[in-house]
């Protein structure tokens, strides 16, 4: 056996640090690629920039001090990872470094055998973590990297070749993938927790080796006979992505006549939640742009412009979620109560809806679909929540598992309760009894989770096939309980079909509009499923949530 | 040595049952717009509750004046030697504080009164005055009395189901339950009295879900010493209830009684619920798990 001739050298961590910053870089270097493997059409908690997010948090809290010892530094950012955690893959990345902390133990360098030893410890760790682990995933590639490095570290111990075998690994791993999980061999794509570990891994020992630039694009392990066109993909995602967010443009236009119909239809043309208000002369303009520019442009047909402001819309998201978080700070002094609840939402009628059924113990953190809070976000909330029990409701799938750590990090007594949406997590809320101990609301909310139908309607961001659904970059498509079960032009139209289908046994159901749809088109709404199923109660109200045109809780 | 049952019209009991038991009711007032009526016997449920959606002017309702207690005490020692006189809580009526301040009068004349907060209403009181007066027909002490509807009252749960807060609201007894009021959805409110105030008791989507788990809360309270299911104008729906907990009756048939004029005035329309005492062997009272 070889003697390791690539550890780390003992009483200084350079090299841990740089591995870490040089995986930070090759997931920064193929993020649009990683964002562009997801397979759902729904802007569902991007990838890439969940794990970016997470590598990021990791690397803010690395020492500048590089005499810093390994073991130290692996303490460290186990920590930041797990706190910075967005998203389910944040979280499974997270593992890694727990990984790497629980290996390196009291060890001041880091080996072949310890590397081994870290990837298996975030395998099992990764598996435990999740309510339904499901192979084909990131979950897999963490497995099958494991048992490699493990035969790896016990041929050669050192760092480097193992590290170089894991990386090749990683990558056939990938390639694998859609064997395992059809959804994937159906969108044509690999899984992108997964890739986005072998981009990691690639970065690590480009580091390693002193190879340059760290991060690298990495191209798409596809299985044989198939193409990943990235760019291309990639540009997919790039418009998707602005048109989740996109900037918020505002700009009053100057004219002696302005036909404000005209400007209406205009803006709704050419971008998302167009708000437009006149009065002579003088017209005033929201709309929600992937490119600004071409707002501006249009506005100018009708006049001069003026007051123009843009915002990034990622940014605001940001912002807002900074905001509710400080009103909810102590501070406020919120009166102390037997129970409080935590909620995580995004829309201002949900965020107003669960507020007021909360019975006054219930404050929401502002996430969801790529939005997600964070471990460290989720903790705050609760740490800041007015009692020493709390109900924790994740309401999103993606959310959950960030959840579940909390109550590990926290003093206070904690129940998740393992809302998959918003809309599950308010028929929960309903269930909160201030007579009840922290237990018996437990149960009795968790109890309601499973019998609630969860419906979706949203706009397809790019073009997909999911499930043998063949759906158009900007088609309306249903899911229910995460299938495919309408897909269409219109949205009432596709909403209207999924709940044809889900009738039976059905009592309420509820139906939360989302911020693209108007006060006008929610009577619509409303008319339109009275008259069609008269045998069901029916409740449509205002979500105000993105992405989705209607959140629908069949009961 | 005779003793006295005394209860106020809030406790909603059934005239035969009353009368069964030598209860006497003293009536509560209700006024609406220029006329005051009492409780149960000038004006009935029926006729309040179709007055009810109409008016204009909410009706409200009084404590009997000190007066009227004394008048029925009075009469009542000619009679017997001494008057337990059990009420409603003091914190959603001043028939409490009437009925003490004729007992102090009655004790300068030398009639011994002892007046019970139960922190109820309904028929949670209801049945509290029944276990009483039964206790005394079996030849209890008023000290046995006084302490069995202490611990009676303690066992007692009143539960109400309301299509709407807003007869709770305007009539300003809404209590704890301020936190249903605002809820953005259309929601069953639940309520039941946890000291004497109105509390949230749980919360129901539709009215056939609110009945199912009107049903629940009388198993979760059971074993029962005594059941009665409660409507304000829906008898049909109270029956379906009786008949699905007929089971946790003690006899196997649950009392359907009608809320009266002034306990409906703060429900409203459509209002279904329970009055129960859970026996002592039972730890647990509907929408009361604390």
């Amino acid at each position: 056996m070889s003697r390791s001739n690539t550890k780390i050298p003992s009483g200084t961590s350079s090299r841990l640090t740089d591995m870490i910053r040089a995986t930070t870089k090759a997931v920064e270097a193929n993020r649009d690629t990683i964002n562009a493997l997801n397979v759902f059409p729904v802007p569902d908690g991007d990838t890439g920039t969940n794990m970016l997010l997470t590598l990021r948090s990791v690397v803010d809290d690395l020492p500048t001090n590089s005499t810093e010892s390994a073991n130290n530094v692996a303490k460290t950012i186990a920590r930041s990872a797990l706190l910075g955690a967005r998203g389910n893959s944040g979280l499974i990345l997270a593992q890694y470094f727990k990984g790497l902390a629980q290996a390196i133990g009291d060890s001041t360098e880091l080996t072949g055998e310890h590397f081994a030893r870290s990837i298996r410890i975030a395998s099992d760790s990764a598996y435990k973590a999740l309510p339904n682990p499901v192979e084909g995933t990131m979950l897999t590639v963490y497995r099958e990297c494991a048992d490699v490095a493990e035969r790896s570290a016990i041929a050669n111990d050192d760092l480097i070749s193992v590290l170089a075998d894991v990386a090749a690994e990683a990558i056939e791993s990938v390639r694998r993938t859609p064997d395992l999980l059809p959804v994937l061999k159906e969108a044509e794509v690999v899984d992108s927790g997964g890739f986005g570990f072998a981009v990691m891994l690639d970065g690590a020992l480009r580091a390693l080796r002193g190879e340059s630039p760290a991060g690298r694009v990495l191209p798409v392990p596809m299985p044989s006979g198939k193409t990943f066109s990235g760019s291309v993909k990639a540009d997919f995602v790039d418009a998707s992505e602005e048109i989740d967010w996109g900037y918020c443009t505002v700009f009053a236009i100057q004219a002696e006549q302005i036909d404000i119909d005209k400007l209406r239809n205009h803006m709704a043309e050419i971008g998302r939640s167009p708000v437009i208000d006149g009065t002579d002369g003088i017209a005033k303009v929201h709309v929600h742009m992937e490119d600004p520019g071409k707002a501006l442009t249009a506005g100018l047909e009708y006049g001069e412009l003026s007051n123009i402001e843009i915002a990034n819309m990622d940014d605001q998201a940001s912002d807002w979620a900074a905001d509710r978080r400080d009103s909810d700070s102590p501070q406020a002094q919120p009166e102390q109560v037997d129970i409080a609840v935590v909620a995580v939402a995004i829309g201002d009628g949900l965020t107003d809806l669960i507020i007021s059924a909360g019975l006054g113990a219930t404050s929401v953190l502002a996430g969801g679909d790529t939005m997600n809070p964070s471990v460290a976000e989720l903790l705050k909330a609760v740490e800041d929540a007015p009692s020493n029990s709390v109900i924790l409701l994740p309401n999103n799938k993606n959310v959950l598992p960030a959840a579940n750590e909390v109550p590990e990090l926290t003093e206070k007594n904690v129940r998740v309760i393992p809302t998959r949406s918003v809309q599950t997590g308010v028929a929960a809320l309903l269930e909160f009894n201030t007579n009840l101990n922290l237990d018996e609301n437990a149960e009795a909310m968790a109890r309601v989770v499973g019998d609630v139908g969860d419906g979706r309607v949203c706009q397809a961001s790019r073009d997909v096939t999911v499930y043998g659904h063949e759906i158009r970059k900007g088609m309306s498509f249903a899911t229910y309980d995460d299938e495919i079960v309408a897909v269409g032009r219109d949205p009432l139209f596709v909403l209207s079909k999924m709940i044809e289908g889900k009738l039976s046994g059905a009592e309420i159901i509820t139906v939360y509009t989302g911020e693209s749809v108007s006060i006008e088109q929610a009577k619509t709404t409303t008319e339109t499923l009275e008259s069609k199923f008269a045998e069901v109660e029916f409740e449509v109200v205002h979500g105000g949530q993105p992405h989705y045109d209607y959140l629908v809780a069949v009961e | 040595m005779s003793i006295a049952v005394v209860t106020d019209s809030t406790s909603d009991l059934p005239v035969d049952l009353a009368k069964q038991h030598g209860i006497s009711i003293v009536p509560l007032n209700v006024h609406i717009e220029d006329e005051t009526f009492l409780d149960g016997v000038t004006i009935l449920a029926d006729e309040m509750y179709r007055r009810l959606p109409d008016q204009k002017v909410i009706p409200t309702t009084s404590a009997p004046s000190v007066g009227s207690f004394l008048e029925l005490y009075e009469k009542l020692a000619e009679t017997h030697d001494e008057i337990i006189s059990i009420h409603i809580s003091s914190k959603l009526s001043l028939t409490h504080g009437a009925a003490v301040n004729a007992a102090a009068e009655m004790k300068e004349k030398g009639t011994r009164v002892e007046v019970i907060d139960t922190e109820q209403a309904s028929m949670a009181l209801g049945w509290t005055t029944v276990q009483v007066a039964e206790l005394i027909a079996s030849g209890g002490t008023i000290e046995d009395a006084v302490a069995l509807a202490k611990s009676s009252s303690e066992r007692a749960s009143f539960v109400g189901m309301v299509d709407t807060l807003e007869y709770l609201v305007r009539g300003g007894r809404i209590g704890k339950a301020q936190g249903f009021v605002g809820t953005l959805l259309r929601i069953r409110p639940i309520l039941t009295l946890i000291n004497g105030e109105a509390h949230p008791a749980g919360r129901a989507r539709n009215r056939t879900k609110g009945i199912a788990r009107i049903k629940e809360m009388v198993a979760e309270a059971a074993p029962l010493d005594k059941l009665a299911i409660l409507y304000t104008t829906d008898r049909a729906d109270a029956e379906e209830i009786a008949k699905g907990v007929a089971e946790f009756a003690p006899d196997g048939s649950p009392i359907i009684a009608q809320l009266g004029p002034v306990v409906g005035n703060y429900l409203g329309p459509g209002t279904l619920g329970l009055g129960l005492v859970s026996s002592e062997s039972g730890n647990a009272t509907a929408g009361n798990a604390e």
